[in-house]
């Protein structure tokens, strides 16, 4: 399994990468940045993507557009601090398959992922 | 400004320190402030916009600070670095993240967050305009102590010519 964990905050990055860790998966990238991320998928074949909300550049909510847009359909789980509904409807409208408010306990990412990823390989 | 504007932004710090750092936290008196801030080794501030307009601003001592850094990555780290200006970012930017939804229950409509800024150093003054109000509450911590400012008014209702 491949990840793309994209937050302009690289210690976030390394946090969520240690909750990969404890989920089994260290085959992980990082990008800083929407953009970043867009460029990403288009040069590498992601199985799941966590995906900050407020970035510089380009917003979280703007990239997983752009990703379904280009055909790609891996889960993404939207992983920010907006918490209000209209939020979280705007991103499940986008294409983001689920969504983690920060703050968060370590043990409710981790479950949220092996949720995710074991939804994936179920629907393969 | 009214006192109760802040608890939102309490709470907020509350469950910081319950979910992701694992420590106890508890505030001190609240209090309203016009003057300039107490230096501290570094301050991080965010923009709030939209039907709540203003500022909130966190500041840490270093020893503070490196402790928060340390909890969330699990190192050792002694120094003030580019990771620390990164950690305590991310901090006030999940306070207000998860304030400005406790403000308007998470229902209403959404409030914009700048992203943040942040100043490292033991001798600056960060003065504010001269007529806006601050709520000031410090907290004692398991990771040592901080203290955060806010300032911010609420829209007024369409139609509300007061």
């Amino acid at each position: 399994m491949k990840v793309l964990v994209v937050d302009d905050s690289m210690v976030m990055r390394k946090v969520l990468v240690g909750a990969l860790s404890r989920a089994q998966i260290t085959d992980v990238d990082q990008a800083g940045d929407g953009v970043e991320a867009v460029k990403a998928v288009g040069k590498t074949q992601y199985d799941l993507i966590l995906m900050d909300w407020n970035m510089p550049n380009m917003l979280g909510i703007d990239a997983i557009k752009a990703i379904r847009a280009a055909g790609h359909s891996m889960p993404i789980i939207m992983v920010t601090t907006e918490a209000e509904k209209a939020r979280v409807i705007d991103a499940l409208k986008a294409g983001a398959t689920n969504y983690v408010i920060k703050p968060f306990e370590p043990s409710t990412i981790v479950s949220k992922i092996q949720e995710v990823v074991a939804k994936s390989k179920g629907e393969g | 400004m009214q006192v109760e504007y802040i608890n939102p932004f309490i709470e907020s710090v509350y469950e910081l320190f319950s979910t992701m750092l694992g420590a106890k936290v508890q505030r001190n008196k609240l209090g309203l402030s016009s003057g300039p801030s107490n230096p501290r080794d570094i301050m991080a501030l965010i923009g709030l916009s939209g039907v709540a307009c203003g500022t909130v601003a966190l500041s840490f001592p270093a020893s503070t600070a490196l402790n928060v850094v340390n909890k969330l990555l699990g190192t050792e780290n002694r120094v003030m670095d580019d990771t620390v200006s990164d950690a305590i970012a991310e901090v006030v930017n999940i306070v207000a993240g998860s304030a400005k939804a406790r403000i308007n229950d998470g229902d209403g409509p959404v409030i914009d967050l700048s992203l943040p800024t942040i100043v490292r150093g033991n001798s600056f003054s960060v003065d504010y305009p001269s007529k806006s109000k601050w709520l000031e509450v410090s907290f004692e911590s398991e990771l040592g102590p901080f203290s955060m400012r806010v300032t911010f008014q609420m829209e007024k209702p369409k139609g509300d010519k007061a």
